[in-house]
């Protein structure tokens, strides 16, 4: 059963009311016309102080009585198999307790330098890393190539352009239409410009490593685990699988989560390893992962060579656009695929032809808006190339190309609140300072990230007055938490502050997997529902107390009773229930067709370039961000600002350094891996701007990945503008400005 | 790590006495604990000069210079009213670089003068490096070399870390060093190899030798220093070159110069024949253009790092523009 509902939905530039179907049993969704109290302000996070006083416990920080440390094993071989392993000697070493094979059989292939051998566990760290020396593992050992443009199938670099061999599409993707004839489309254009991109690896960079502390308890064949992961449910299905018990006997706690950026969707190796070691000594296993195992074995942002070649009228507009590109997601060949949104071409023809090569490395994951910040960093760039040969302001080229009426206005919003004039350098490569070039740079961010799902919440109130809110899924830092109190607070007519939230323990009601920029969209429709189920509850008690119809009952100020009549406080009304709580469960409905099933989002960034030097340093960044209903302004502003952080530590500084040779990695630590810190951190703005997108009875949608989109590559333009030359490899390294310096000067 | 033994002597005597080829003295640790962690240092015994950091710590005036105790913070440098003059303002500059606001609390002047070179080929017992015992040949030479040497070298690539290394060089300091109940008294120089074999440490101390004091010579009328280096990001980074200058001025013209280059080799390298052009010369960017393409003249660089000679005469030109008060 579904209810038809008017709602007005859109944003200041373009509102109208849309009928949406609701659910049977859904809330009335909120709309441009709901008047909220909680919902759309500034609150802190709920566990900031937790977080910065240190009592909040990530998987890291738990240790149990009795519990062993295990540690893995790790091929010092990029590429061969394991022959044999002898765990024998290792067993017999002081304060070990268990120690498990993990390459053997038909599954003994070595991948890259760090793929797992073998796990032991014993009473200290040390002793297990003392016991590692003791395991014998034989190796047949074969060539190895740890580089993209080494790689079987890879393309010729000439002049910093690829060219043959081009990538063809892969079989399963000829299904497709036939790709228009690329070549006559960008000759005859009346503007036309080719270039190549290309971007090294970055790796995630959590803080808190991968892995957990797993409790296998013999006596009941049951366990616990506490676990660094972005998907609790994930995690519990995949342990009670390794551990081999059944998923009801499994509960998995992520309370706190020291970053995951796309990299803990699964427990992974370690997490296997860590059970298999908890159940052979029957005792609890703490197993993470240090540093140079988090930079090599858990997963990065590909590389990748994009060409593309591109035409416009003379007027400006596109009318064709090519991208060939090559991904290396390491050893499993695939995942690194580079992606672009096509707002500025859906009218001009088009194509996208996208092949991965394979390296000796470890395999890829996903990371923050898997394969966008790449291709938009090649499309943003090339925006600005074609823009300079239509004598086109990049500003003016972008809306005059842009599909993208909400980013239209952004855009507009944006390049005022940022100066784009101002900061613009009209004479790109020039400036009157002697020592500092100036320049600044745009990019447009897209994303989708509605939600869905059939996640359920809890909502209790108690007699004293106190709620509960609970759902089984991670905060990963998002803020989650915060906002299931925030929406529930709404629904009560209460503060935030008197909502206890629960998340991260799969005892609690079942959530999503934080991937996708979903966890926001998905879970608030129901934490909403089951708030406004409770208050249901609680109204229906007030009424039998008052004898009056139910439905004559409202909420207001914190009070609930009759308009012009009496009402009772939230605290008083409380008391009408007895020591059983209120427990509603609410349920995350199918969202509506609503208004729209995207995010658009832009970027503006200036730079001053040393010419002495080759140092750039980002003076300023504003990003405008749309995401639906902005459910707390500041949390909002923060994965802006959070995105932007990331942004320029990856186009300035981020890289996996290889040793060719070894196929190690070099700069495994944070000493030698480069991010960017405070004094590389510009002035930072974020405007969200708000749009009702009514998909749903909250209309939220996800934010995580959305501004990452774009950061990278506004501050690439932004330093092609101050040098008069396009900048077209990451990261823009002090050693490639000043190449790019002398080659201005020949 | 592996396990250790743990002496907290009583005094610099003490300590130096429990010195050997098995123990490794600790000053402020923040690098050692991580070599320790890595294994890549395995000592028998663990000497803990924090334990008379009194005694040792301290910037204190001495007949127009300053005897400055070998366990003074980098903070207390980098924020040393003592030190604010121009005449000293290299030292200061290099301080307020180094690493991290929590490692310059903690970390010390002696160990950043004592520091083992950050080569990720070292670093890691994976590789057969030569200068860590590990293997036959550096494997810098044809291996990723980015941020190594281009001068100075022999047989292994390494570059030199200490940032306040260079700055002490130009201001003529001298070192004091105990040995059991031996004093020693010597030029900055002589801490580094005369030839930085692979083989050769990075300081010249013996095992049971410790690092007391750095003397601070009182200064000329006209001195003025500066330090400059390069990096590729502001928030804690290493130096890809640096340059530490001292000018004595007389208006405009430069009655004499001191140059030492850092990051750029296995020792601080100074400059003397590049320093001479400076003599008798106005300031003028000319000037220090044709001096910094004479401290680098000898340069060779490796497979990747050329860059680092453009980039260190642009250090070394701003370092003597900051002196001479052109910058």
């Amino acid at each position: 059963m579904k209810n038809e509902h008017e709602m007005r939905v859109g944003f200041a530039g373009d509102n109208r009311k849309i009928k949406v179907d609701v659910p049977e049993g859904d809330l009335t969704p909120w709309d441009l016309d709901t008047k909220l109290e909680s919902v759309g302000g500034r609150s802190d996070r709920i566990d900031a102080f937790a977080k910065v006083t240190g009592r909040a416990k990530y998987a890291y920080d738990i240790n149990l009585p009795g519990m062993l440390h295990g540690i893995i094993l790790r091929s010092p071989h990029p590429r061969g198999s394991v022959k044999s392993v002898d765990l024998s000697k290792t067993l017999d070493m002081p304060g070990v307790k268990a120690a498990v094979v993990m390459k053997q059989g038909e599954r003994n292939r070595i991948r890259y330098v760090g793929d797992p051998v073998a796990a032991i566990a014993a009473d200290t760290l040390d002793q297990a890393r003392d016991a590692l020396s003791a395991i014998v593992a034989e190796y047949e050992i074969e060539a190895h190539n740890v580089e993209l443009l080494a790689a079987e199938g890879a393309p010729n670099l000439n002049e910093n352009n690829i060219s043959d061999p081009w990538p063809v599409p892969r079989p399963a993707a000829r299904r497709r239409p036939a790709d228009p004839d690329m070549e006559l489309e960008v000759s005859e254009a009346d503007v036309s410009a080719e270039g190549t991109w290309s971007m090294e690896v970055q790796t995630h960079s959590s803080l808190e490593s991968h892995g957990n502390v797993v409790w296998y308890k013999k006596e009941t064949d049951s366990a616990e685990i506490w676990a660094s992961t972005q998907a609790t449910f994930g995690a519990r299905q995949a342990l009670a699988s390794a551990l081999d018990i059944p998923q009801d006997r499994v509960t998995v706690r992520a309370e706190f989560v020291g970053g995951g950026f796309g990299s803990k969707f699964t427990p992974g190796e370690e997490g296997m390893a860590c059970a298999l070691l908890s159940k052979q000594a029957n005792a609890p296993v703490k197993l993470m992962l240090d540093r140079f195992e988090e930079h090599t074995c858990t997963g990065n942002r590909p590389s990748a060579v994009i060409q593309i070649r591109a035409g416009a009228k003379k007027d400006g507009t596109v009318v064709a656009w090519d991208t060939r590109s090559f991904g290396g997601p390491g050893c499993n060949g695939r995942g690194g695929s580079t992606s672009h949104h096509t707002n500025y071409f859906d009218n001009a023809k088009h194509r996208r032809i996208h092949v991965d090569l394979a390296t000796d490395t470890d395999a890829s994951r996903a990371m923050r808006a898997p394969g966008r910040p790449q291709g938009v960093f090649a499309m943003e760039g090339m925006m600005d190339i074609l823009a300079a040969k239509c004598g086109l302001d990049p500003l003016a080229f972008r809306l005059l190309n842009d599909n993208s009426e909400l980013r239209k206005a952004e855009w507009q919003l944006g390049a005022e609140k940022f100066g784009w004039a101002e900061h613009y350098n009209a004479s790109p490569g020039s400036g009157e300072d002697p020592r500092y070039l100036r320049g600044a740079g745009m990019a447009s961010a897209f994303w989708g990230g509605m939600g869905g799902g059939k996640h359920r919440v809890t909502c209790r109130i108690h007699r004293d007055g106190s709620v509960e809110s609970r759902n089984g899924a991670q905060d990963i830092g998002t803020g989650m938490k915060t906002l299931m109190a925030m929406l529930t607070a709404e629904e009560l007519g209460i503060s935030p502050e008197q909502i206890r939230v629960s998340m991260g323990n799969t005892n609690d009601p079942p959530g999503p997997a934080s991937g996708g920029s979903t966890t926001t969209p998905s879970l608030s429709p129901a934490v909403r529902h089951a708030a406004g189920l409770a208050k249901q509850e609680l109204g229906a008690k007030v009424a039998e107390r008052l004898q009056v119809d139910a439905n004559k009952i409202i909420w207001q100020n914190g009070h609930i009773g009759l308009q012009g009549g009496e009402m009772i406080p939230f605290q008083e009304a409380c008391k009408l229930i007895g020591a059983e709580p209120i427990e509603a469960t609410g349920i995350r409905q199918a969202n509506y067709d609503g208004y729209q099933d995207n995010v658009c989002g832009c970027q503006f960034a200036a730079v001053r370039v040393d010419r002495e030097t080759g140092l750039v340093l980002v003076e300023k960044m504003l990003g405008v961000q749309d995401c639906g209903l902005v459910i707390n302004q500041k949390l909002a502003e923060s994965q802006v600002i959070g995105a932007m952080i990331e942004g320029i530590s990856y186009v300035l500084h981020e890289q996996r350094i290889m040793d060719p040779k070894q196929g190690r990695m070099l700069n495994g630590d944070f000493a030698n891996y480069k991010i960017a810190g405070t004094l590389d951190m510009p002035e930072m703005e974020a405007i969200m701007y708000s749009v009702a997108n009514g998909k749903n009875n909250v209309g939220a949608a996800g934010l995580g990945e959305p501004p990452s989109t774009a950061a990278p590559a506004a501050v690439a333009n932004a330093v092609s503008n101050a040098l008069g030359l396009p900048m077209r490899s990451m990261p823009i390294t002090p050693d490639k400005v000043l190449a790019a310096l002398h080659s201005k000067k020949k | 790590m592996h396990s250790f033994e743990l002496f907290l002597p009583d005094n610099i005597k003490d300590a130096s006495l429990r010195g050997g080829p098995n123990a490794v003295f600790k000053a402020a640790g923040t690098d050692l604990l991580d070599r320790l962690k890595e294994r890549i240092e395995n000592p028998e015994t663990l000497i803990n000069l924090l334990e008379f950091k009194k005694d040792l710590a301290g910037i204190n005036p001495q007949a127009g210079g300053f005897d400055i105790g070998s366990l003074t913070s980098i903070h207390d440098i980098a924020s040393s009213a003592s030190l604010a003059g121009p005449e000293w303002r290299a030292l200061k500059q290099a301080a307020e670089t180094t690493a991290t606001p929590q490692i310059r609390n903690r970390g010390t002047l002696g160990g950043n003068l004592l520091q083992k070179t950050r080569c990720w080929y070292l670093r890691s017992e994976a590789f057969k490096c030569l200068h860590g015992g590990r293997g036959p040949s550096c494997l810098a030479v044809d291996g990723e070399n980015r941020y190594h040497s281009v001068m100075g070298t022999l047989d292994c690539m390494r570059v030199h870390p200490s940032n306040l290394a260079p700055a002490l060089y130009v201001l003529g300091a001298e070192l004091s060093t105990q040995s059991g109940e031996e004093s020693n008294r010597f030029p900055i120089a002589e801490l580094y190899p005369e030839l930085p074999l692979a083989s050769e440490a990075e300081h010249t101390l013996s095992d049971n030798e410790i690092l007391t004091h750095i003397h601070i010579p009182a200064a000329v009328t006209g001195t003025s220093t500066a330090y400059v280096e390069s990096r590729e990001k502001l928030s804690f980074d290493w130096a890809t070159t640096a340059a530490a200058v001292l000018l004595v001025m007389k208006g405009k013209a430069i009655l004499s110069g001191r140059i030492c280059l850092g990051a750029v080799a296995p020792n601080p390298i100074p400059c003397d024949q590049a320093a001479e052009m400076l003599a008798g010369q106005d300031a003028s960017m000319e000037l220090f253009g044709k001096v910094a393409a004479a401290a680098y003249a000898k340069a060779v660089p490796l497979a990747q790092n050329e860059y680092k000679i453009e980039l260190g005469k642009a250090v070394l030109r701003d370092a003597l523009a900051q002196a001479s008060g052109l910058r």
